[in-house]
């Protein structure tokens, strides 16, 4: 991981494609040269700004040192990883933001492939449709933090304004316990649902048109027909989607920071929002490190359980 | 990653067909779709309008209770704001706008520079355990930002970088790296390599063959890829409220969130101040329609 | 990822091999730049006189955070200061009040501030003191200050740490700052609504706030802090604590449980939850110092309370609906203050200024100069007319303070009468511990008395946790 980009001469190749069979050696060692010479400057930012940073976590994680108190770092060993596992606030937390996960996640993909499958029966207007529908993608989370804040006000925010023309009472959409978690749900879908609308837009464009001619010979019905021609072909583009839209979720932030400070109470305080709070209130460096090296582990091990699970998916 | 992205997605690039013919229903299910999808399209284009109406109402009807949808008297005091000082001269937001553009430029520009050749470098040499590699290129990405920060800003404390443009810019260019490798990689891929074996049968090395006939083929792709990158480094906020604190340095999304939290909240000047920031992005990403789809998964799904 | 090679699996346990050097390698790294913080433990001393100032351009830099004092004090500085100090311009940084305690406390643990005078809370001392982020200036003070010039609270408050006792001063404690802006809570009344005699006593205020609700459709009785940022929900159930006669801690034995929840900490919290919060707006659970000003000037409140420092922008007829001009504002409003109950007790708002520990030298002496030059009695009294709220006995009782704003009165009535929060190095997460749990019960997330008991089950664990072995902070 930390060694110099290792290339490979020696080694049975595992030829790209697109490599053309080497001529000879001393072709091979230039072109050896010239991948140190392109790979290694991107590797070494990296390398320094990702990997020496999370090296540097994972030995503060093992002890309790404070970023402002100053004094040396004293071991503890696994201290702080018992603490956090053991922890009752921890598990809060978590909980809320598997809640935040699973609710914006599905959601997403409910509304972002309805959306995609009308727009791709569409013939007209196609191009037009996407574009108006991707703008909220496009902002800044920040931007759409302070404007739904702005519009969720109970008291003057327009979405009560229009349920109080409806005959509705009002909501208060970020002061209650369900209703924040609810209202940070919807936020983030209304951001993101364009995401997944535009990744189930391009599997939808690209199921080939004979299939549903045969189909339509066989006299199927329009939903054995999306059942079995439609979703299949769909299907993997969206677990994918899943997956980004998942990670992205998991490791919310600045929506929380804006929208609701994880208010009431704690009830919409995410994994990130306490580390955060753990890091920068407290200043516990150390017990902050090995939150987010938990964090960082919880993301690799699903991904990787979640990627495997794609292959045998795809190997059935 | 354990799995072919693109084989997952490698249902082809089929664009110009007619939609699955429609049978049942007619035209009744017809016009039901057009309604379903017209409240959809209201739904989500309703916030924006809302942000966009309140950046040219008065402070007063912007509190309204019921809200004014149109009878309001229009005003651009806001947009003034945005870039004026009350007191004459750049307002502190405005030069939060430039500092953006120079930190997101910048930042850009050295991701690109680092990210193209090393994706192309990717896609022709067979480097050992080039998965392994690419996955861990990737995987940097998916790091929270909040954990990422806390060592991050102990190293830059060591390195005197902190509420420093400079600071701001390689943390950006090491978080787009990755996605320029991944999603350059991809275009470098479309290009033959045959290009560059027939430039070296006529003598030219393995550099200038790159140099000369591929990086021209890919400058759209740069184009797209550098795009992208620009407006993550745009809209980036975490690091930027916990790296950055003085005025000279803060870029706009802090400087935006900072306009609430005061005494009063000025909420046409906050709608105002994100069209005004907003809107390059919204230029952009139309111009890279095309390439949405790898934009948004970096790179891992393209079509 | 077109090339459907496995992944390398062998190649795992080396890689585990490598990652542990690697880390080793940073651990010796660490222990090799781990000791600059060492020496750390207390505040370095300011010299008793001021070193002699320097000649050359100076910019002489302070952080507050974005709010109008800290624009009426950059103006009022290059105005007046300039006069003394013309090679001098004072910046004052401000940054978003959700991020001011991190926006100065990040700087302070980078060892380089770029700024030379923090306006740090008053209960940021005891954190700023014990990681020695900044100086002690009790020989300063002792040598430059007129100390009988003030109320002695109000010096302790804004610079003694150990924390001073309510309304004294222990003069043989240190000093790390001076005043600079002093505040607290102050009732804004709607005349026109309740009559012009503000209610005397906390149960009198809500009765009256109860029936001006009743009989004003469309406006709430009460208006307050409710929010779970900053110290919001926490000064507002520490005020109505202190009223109905309870306190927060025993300072010497640093108790907490026991003390906050006991018998008067219940009551307040009953009639906080159970009595004041159903008189405010619908969805203000999460209100702070600019929707309660947009409560009042949007006329929607009948009696709101708001730090004084804040409320200058009510007079602002751009932003209320109130009235066209501020004397028709000013006929509407009316500020007093606090009613009493038990005590008088009223909540120690306000900042002081320090000096950061990174400056330069050349710059901390022209800030101890300028600390000097601003609590003149002249000075102060301008400070007022700028819009300041001053400290000086002389200038809170001069006509230049009393006229320029109508709730300067209620500043100076107040003073005797201040009590501040714990001023201790765990302040910040000790106060998010009370933020998060009032404003769970204010917004109906827990019963206000589980919210107390764990506010005071949860504080004493802050308190008590400095020997524990890891998780400090969770």
């Amino acid at each position: 991981m930390s060694d110099p980009v290792p290339l490979t001469t020696d080694h049975p190749v595992r030829v790209a494609s697109a490599t053309p069979p080497a001529p000879g050696r001393s072709r091979r060692l230039s072109d050896r040269w010239l991948a140190v010479a392109f790979i290694s400057p991107a590797l070494l930012l990296l390398l320094a700004m990702s990997v020496f940073p999370l090296l540097w976590a994972l030995y503060l994680s093992f002890t309790d040192y404070s970023a402002t108190r100053g004094g040396p770092a004293h071991f503890i060993w696994f201290g702080n990883y018992t603490a956090i596992l053991a922890s009752a606030q921890v598990h809060l937390r978590a909980l809320t933001t598997l809640i935040y996960v699973v609710g914006a996640v599905s959601l997403q993909i409910v509304l972002g492939f309805t959306i995609a499958y009308l727009i791709s029966r569409r013939t007209h207007g196609r191009g037009l449709l996407t574009t108006l529908f991707l703008v909220p993608m496009m902002l800044s989370p920040v931007v759409v933090g302070l404007f739904w804040r702005f519009m969720l006000d109970a008291q003057f925010g327009v979405i009560n304004s229009m349920f109080g023309s409806l005959g509705l009472g009002q909501v208060e959409w970020l002061t209650r316990q369900r209703t924040a978690l609810f209202s940070l749900i919807v936020v983030d879908t209304w951001q993101w649902t364009p995401f997944i609308m535009l990744i189930a837009l391009a599997g939808l464009t690209a199921v080939p048109k004979y299939l549903y001619e045969a189909a339509a010979i066989d006299r199927a019905s329009e939903w054995f027909r999306f059942r079995t021609i439609t979703l299949p072909l769909v299907w993997p583009l969206l677990l994918i989607a899943v997956l980004f839209r998942a990670i992205e979720a998991f490791r919310l932030f600045d929506l929380v920071y804006i929208l609701t400070s994880g208010g009431p109470g704690v009830s919409t305080e995410t994994l990130s929002f306490h580390v955060y709070k753990v890091a920068f209130l407290g200043f516990n460096t150390g017990t902050a490190s090995a939150y987010g090296i938990l964090m960082v582990l919880v993301v690799i091990v699903l991904t990787q359980l979640y990627l495997r699970y794609l292959n045998k998916l795809k190997e059935d | 990653m354990a799995v072919s992205v693109d084989e997952a997605a490698s249902t082809g690039p089929v664009r110009d067909h007619t939609p699955p013919a429609r049978r049942l229903g007619g035209r009744g299910r017809s016009v039901l779709e057009v309604a379903l999808l017209t409240v959809l399209a209201v739904v989500m284009l309703f916030p924006v309008l809302w942000m966009i109406e309140t950046s040219i109402k008065e402070n007063r009807d912007v509190y309204a209770i019921p809200a004014k949808f149109f009878d309001f008297k229009v005003t651009l005091d806001h947009f003034k704001d945005v870039f004026a000082a009350s007191g004459g001269g750049r307002s502190t937001l405005s030069v939060s706008f430039l500092n953006s553009v120079v930190v997101a430029g910048v930042s850009t520009v050295l991701a690109t520079v680092l990210g193209v050749p090393a994706a192309w470098a990717y896609s022709r040499f067979s480097v050992k355990a080039k998965k392994d590699q690419l996955f861990f290129i990737l995987s940097t990405r998916f790091m929270p930002p909040v954990v990422v920060v806390i060592p991050i800003f102990l190293m830059y404390r060591q390195a005197g970088l902190i509420d420093t443009k400079l600071g701001l810019i390689l943390i950006y260019a090491a978080f787009n790296v990755p996605f320029t490798i991944w999603m350059m990689k991809g275009f470098v891929d479309e290009v033959p390599a045959e290009y560059e074996d027939a430039a070296m049968l006529d003598g030219y090395t393995r550099l200038q063959a790159f140099w000369r006939f591929t990086l021209p083929l890919l400058l759209p792709g740069i184009a797209a890829t550098a795009v992208f990158a620009l407006i993550f480094s745009w809209n980036e906020f975490v690091f930027a409220i916990f790296l950055t604190s003085s005025d000279n340095v803060r870029t706009a999304p802090p400087a935006i969130a900072g306009l609430i939290g005061g005494t009063t909240v000025d909420w046409g000047l906050v709608a105002a101040a994100s069209v005004v920031f907003a809107l390059p992005v919204l230029v952009f990403a139309y111009l890279v329609r095309k390439h949405l789809i790898a934009g948004v998964t970096l790179g891992a799904v393209r079509r | 990822m077109r090339y459907p090679t496995r992944l390398g699996r062998l190649s795992v346990p080396r890689r585990k091999v490598q990652l542990a050097a690697a880390a080793m390698l940073v651990a010796t790294t660490m222990a090799a730049c781990g000791q600059d913080g060492g020496a750390g433990a207390s505040a370095p001393k300011a010299p008793a006189t001021i070193p002699e100032l320097t000649k050359d351009p100076l910019t002489l830099s302070f952080i507050w955070f974005d709010w109008p004092p800290a624009h009426a004090l950059e103006a009022f500085a290059n105005a007046e200061y300039a006069k003394e100090r013309p090679n001098v311009t004072v910046k004052v940084k401000t940054v978003p009040n959700a991020n001011w305690h991190d926006a100065m406390f990040t700087q302070f643990a980078a060892h380089k501030t770029d700024f030379d005078i923090p306006i740090l809370d008053s209960q940021h001392i005891g954190e700023a003191v014990t990681n020695g982020n900044i100086l002690d200036i009790t020989d300063f003070v002792k040598k430059n200050i007129d100390v009988k010039a003030y109320n002695p609270y109000l010096l302790a408050a804004y610079g003694q740490f150990p924390q001073a006792e309510t309304g004294k001063r222990d003069e043989n404690a240190s000093l790390y700052g001076l005043p600079l802006l002093g505040d607290t809570w102050t009732m804004i009344y709607r005349k026109d609504l309740i009559g012009d005699k503000p209610p005397q006593t906390w149960d009198e205020m809500i009765s009256v706030a109860e029936k001006c609700q009743a009989d004003n459709p469309g406006v709430s009785g009460l208006a307050f802090h409710q929010a779970n940022g900053s110290d919001a929900a926490a000064v507002t159930y520490n005020t109505v604590n202190g009223v109905y006669g309870g306190n927060l801690w025993d300072s010497k034995t640093r108790k907490i449980e026991g003390v906050l929840n006991d018998a008067a900490g219940q009551e307040a919290m009953d009639v906080l939850v159970n009595k004041m919060k159903p008189l405010t707006a619908k969805g203000s659970g999460n209100w702070f110092i600019d929707e309660v000003n947009a409560a009042v000037a949007q006329g929607k409140a009948c009696i709101a309370f708001n730090w004084i420092a804040a409320s200058g922008g009510l007079l602002d007829p751009k932003q209320s609906t109130l009235g066209t001009t501020r004397e028709q504002i000013l006929d509407k409003l009316g500020f007093a203050t606090l009613p009493s109950q038990k005590t008088n007790l009223v909540p120690l708002g306000g900042m002081g200024m320090h000096v950061s520990a990174y400056s330069s030298e050349t710059n901390q002496a022209e800030a101890l100069n300028f600390m000097k030059w601003f609590e003149q009695a002249d000075i102060q009294k301008k400070w007022a007319a700028a819009g300041g709220v001053p400290s000086r006995t002389d200038a809170l009782e001069s006509p230049e303070f009393l006229n320029a704003q109508p709730f300067n009165k209620v500043y100076t009535d107040s003073v005797p009468r201040m009590r501040d929060m714990w001023n201790v190095p765990e302040y910040a997460r000790l106060v998010d511990i009370e933020n998060t749990n009032v404003n769970a019960a204010l917004n109906g997330a827990k019963k206000p008395k589980d919210a107390l008991d764990d506010i005071a089950k949860e504080q004493q664990g802050v308190l008590d946790s400095s020997g524990r072995k890891g998780g400090g902070g969770l």
